[in-house]
């Protein structure tokens, strides 16, 4: 019996448990697995939060043994694993590992995968209990999915976990969602965009929903304006083939951005259950005015310098197309149409080789309507800002007008930075980790739903259509600045700037 | 991991190591302080930057340009807790980028995203810039202030010249100017009869006694001479011949000259004109 209806657990303070079960992971030979997955397993299990009677099957077309694959995953986790390796925790994980070479999509009937799982059910007690998570190319979704739909079994719960990207426009994100809900209830699915795993995130909701004093502020009468920015100083690192096709709008708007967005934005919610907190997103985004060219800005990044090095222009990259007209910075000003928000702008940006790796929400607040200072505090005062750190460095900060110290009535503006250091500090949680624990207890809050996808695609579409009808000129923006001049007008526009940095 | 990482990783450690309570700790600042020093200028500029602290809580980035040897850049930062009296103290960020070969060409790769976001950026450029170099050029563009002391150049007034070539670009201040400001104070004073003022004499820095001389000419609009004798500090003024007495008002410390001019985020007209009448 699950802790949560135990009654004797009650008062304990100790965390749910999940069911025993098993993680399937498809994909299992690829870079995912290596890099987030089995070390954020390795992290769960050195804590004590992973379910006593577990096992990961991993599921690839490349041969190995069982085996290697633990040998090779032992690896993976001395290097990027958060936590000093120990031996006996990876041990304890290592005894539930199982690897099948298949190709499960074309097994000719030949269910190994299936076979696999009957004798770890037998073994260690998974009890039929299936939690598959995706890390497969998003073309191999569909069948994957419906592979597993064909062979679900009666016992035990499955839930399955679906890497990003879902679909790569409204058309394809309905048909994947057509075949996923066909053989699972939309409870039993669990969209990943991490950005929702990360702690400061969640952070967010208590910085809003758990202080008295935000609220009531966080409306149009006192916020002038919201910028979010998720900026990298990284190029496109090798993934040329994804990026072409994908380009910023679908690797950062379409999902982060406009989750973060939505999580700024939307009211507060009854609860903190999956519905609850989901619907009240999809609102914020169903109230989001289709954005016109004029509010719409891409770029390309050319050569520049990034932290004293040269780097090569987007069109350069191996791979790349070099007359290429992928999108490597976007910068949007949206609408959202509801009575907290009417004509408030949020002017949303993200790009690949940006002066920095930054994610940030910075809620701008009206200026006071009358400082008695005017005239001496000159430009050294500026509108109060509070800016959430998402990355690298986790934290939140205010900025205030303060009294500079000495004689005289000089003011200036003070940042004030409450920062927890999260990227930087050992023992903030990884975002998978917190993802697949959710899963395995069933809890969608944090993972995107069926029809928040289609609202983020909706608004894709609208803004990829308008982009066939010109022609850019890229590349546009040198690598290592902030974006195309073409940015800062569409707020210069409106009398306002990016916030300096 | 890179350069910017490998500072942020070194100041949040030892942030975190000041604050063992897991409350999440408090930085104030209100502008980053970027400082160019080449290597001579070093010790002199770290020396500054001590009385900096409580009118200003920074971040500090020393830039020191070692063109020629190696590439890359290296990094330290070190968060200094300044005693500012009364048992009160100032954490205060302090990184020194070593700007290695080409790097030294390109420092606002390395200082854009060091800056913290959303306060002005002030640069405190050591000895004499080279006016036609990428460096300057990069510095300008991402800073807000440029603030030099003319008296750590050489070839006098052609560089009052170089130096007017940068105003449309970035408000600029300079510490020569701001240790003039008790000898205007007492020029001043001598209105209305300095009205008809032909020649002044001053002995002190090379540079403070230009731009005495710039700013009277472009005040009053008139040719004036000026008779120049090199010491240390301003030790005297005359106009026409006539001592003028020196002023009551202490002169101010390097620190204090520079808190002064990170006070003022404005462009300086009276300035921007004297440094136009050196004669450049
Ligand atoms: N890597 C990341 O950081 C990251 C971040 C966000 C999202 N994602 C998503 O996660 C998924 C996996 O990414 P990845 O970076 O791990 O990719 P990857 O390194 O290319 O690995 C893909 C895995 O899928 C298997 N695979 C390839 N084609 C397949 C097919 N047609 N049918 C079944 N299996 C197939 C590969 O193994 P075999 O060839 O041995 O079968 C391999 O194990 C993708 O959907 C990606 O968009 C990855």
């Amino acid at each position: 019996m699950p802790a949560a209806t135990n009654p004797l657990a009650q008062g304990l303070g100790v965390r749910r448990q999940p069911d025993p079960c098993a993680l399937v992971v498809f994909g299992a030979s690829g870079d995912l697995t290596k890099r987030k997955l089995v070390p954020a397993l390795y992290a769960l299990a050195y804590r004590g939060l992973l379910p006593e009677r577990f096992a990961v099957v991993g599921v690839a077309r490349t041969e190995q043994a069982t085996r290697q694959f633990v040998s090779r995953m032992r690896t993976a986790v001395k290097e990027f694993a958060r936590d000093p390796f120990r031996t006996d925790v990876f041990e304890t994980l290592a005894e539930g590992m199982h690897y099948v070479a298949t190709d499960f999509a074309a097994d000719a009937g030949e269910d190994l995968v299936g076979k696999t799982l009957d004798d770890v059910d037998a073994k260690r007690g998974t009890a039929g209990n299936r939690l598959h998570y995706l890390a497969v190319p998003p073309q191999a979704f569909p069948v994957v999915v419906r592979k597993l739909g064909e062979r679900r079994e009666r016992e035990g719960w499955a839930r399955v976990i679906i890497e990003k990207p879902f679909g790569d426009d409204l058309a394809s994100a309905r048909e994947l969602s057509a075949a996923v809900r066909r053989w699972f209830a939309e409870d039993e699915v669990f969209r990943i965009d991490h950005y929702l795993g990360k702690e400061t995130v969640q952070n967010l909701m208590a910085l809003r929903f758990a202080n008295g004093i935000f609220e009531p502020i966080w409306n149009r009468q006192l916020v002038d304006h919201v910028q979010i920015t998720v900026a990298e100083s990284i190029g496109i690192e090798g993934r040329a083939g994804y990026y072409e096709r994908a380009g910023v709008i679908r690797d950062i708007f379409q999902n982060h951005l406009l989750q973060l967005l939505a999580l700024t934005a939307m009211e507060p919610p009854i609860d903190f259950s999956a519905d609850a907190v989901r619907n009240e997103k999809v609102k914020v985004l169903r109230a989001m005015r289709t954005p016109g060219p004029a509010s719409v800005v891409r770029g390309q990044y050319g050569r520049g310098w990034i932290e004293g090095e040269p780097v090569v222009a987007y069109r350069e990259e191996p791979g790349v197309d070099p007359r290429s007209l992928t999108e490597t910075y976007l910068a949007v000003k949206l609408h959202i149409d509801n009575w907290r928000w009417a004509d408030t702008p949020f002017y949303l940006r993200a790009g690949k080789r940006l002066a920095r790796r930054e994610t940030t929400i910075a809620i701008q607040f009206k200026r006071a309507p009358h400082p008695p200072f005017e005239e001496i505090a000159g430009d050294g005062l500026r509108p109060n800002v509070l800016l959430v750190h998402v990355q690298p460095d986790e934290g939140v900060s205010l900025a205030i007008g303060a009294k500079v110290p000495g004689a005289g009535m000089s003011i200036r503006t003070v940042h004030m930075d409450f920062l927890y250091g999260g990227a930087f500090r050992e023992g903030v949680p990884e975002a998978y980790e917190r993802l697949i624990l959710d899963a395995m207890l069933g809890d969608a809050t944090l993972f995107t739903r069926e029809d928040e996808v289609e609202e983020q695609w909706k608004l894709v579409d609208a803004i990829v259509g308008a982009w066939s009808r010109d022609q850019p000129t890229f590349p546009d923006y040198a690598a290592g600045g902030w974006g195309p001049a073409k940015a800062d007008d569409l707020l210069h526009r409106d009398g306002r700037s990016w916030r300096r940095h | 991991m890179g350069v910017v990482a490998e500072v942020e990783r070194k100041l949040a450690q030892q942030r975190c190591r000041q604050e063992d309570d897991g409350v999440p700790e408090l930085r104030a600042s209100t502008i980053t302080d970027v400082v160019w020093a080449p290597p001579r200028w070093l010790p002199q500029a770290r020396r500054v930057l001590a009385g900096l602290a409580e009118r200003n809580p920074a971040r500090t980035i020393f830039l020191v340009p070692l063109p020629g040897r190696g590439t890359g850049v290296e990094a330290d930062a070190v968060v200094y807790d300044f005693e500012i009296g009364d048992g009160r103290e100032v954490l205060s960020e302090v990184i020194e980028l070593r700007l290695r070969g080409e790097a030294a060409r390109h420092p606002a790769s390395v200082v854009l995203p060091l800056l913290i976001s959303d306060l002005p950026a002030f640069c405190r450029w050591r000895g004499r810039p080279d006016w036609d170099g990428s460096a300057l050029q990069e510095i300008v563009e991402v800073c807000d202030r440029l603030v030099v002391d003319s008296s750590e150049w050489r070839g006098l007034p052609a560089a009052y010249g170089e130096l007017a070539g940068l105003f449309e670009g970035i408000v600029v201040s300079d510490i020569a100017w701001r240790r003039t400001l008790p000898w205007r104070v007492a020029l001043a004073d001598r209105w209305p009869q300095i009205r008809k003022v032909d020649r002044l004499a001053v002995e002190g820095p090379r540079a403070d006694a230009l731009l005495l001389t710039g700013w009277l000419r472009s005040r009053l609009r008139r040719d004036v001479a000026l008779t120049h004798r090199s010491a240390a500090t301003i030790s005297r003024v005359r106009v026409d011949g006539d001592t003028v007495a020196p002023p009551r008002q202490r002169s101010l410390s390097d620190s204090g000259l520079l808190s002064a001019e990170l006070d003022t985020l404005t462009r300086d007209p009276v300035y921007e004109a004297a440094v136009r009448s050196t004669g450049a």
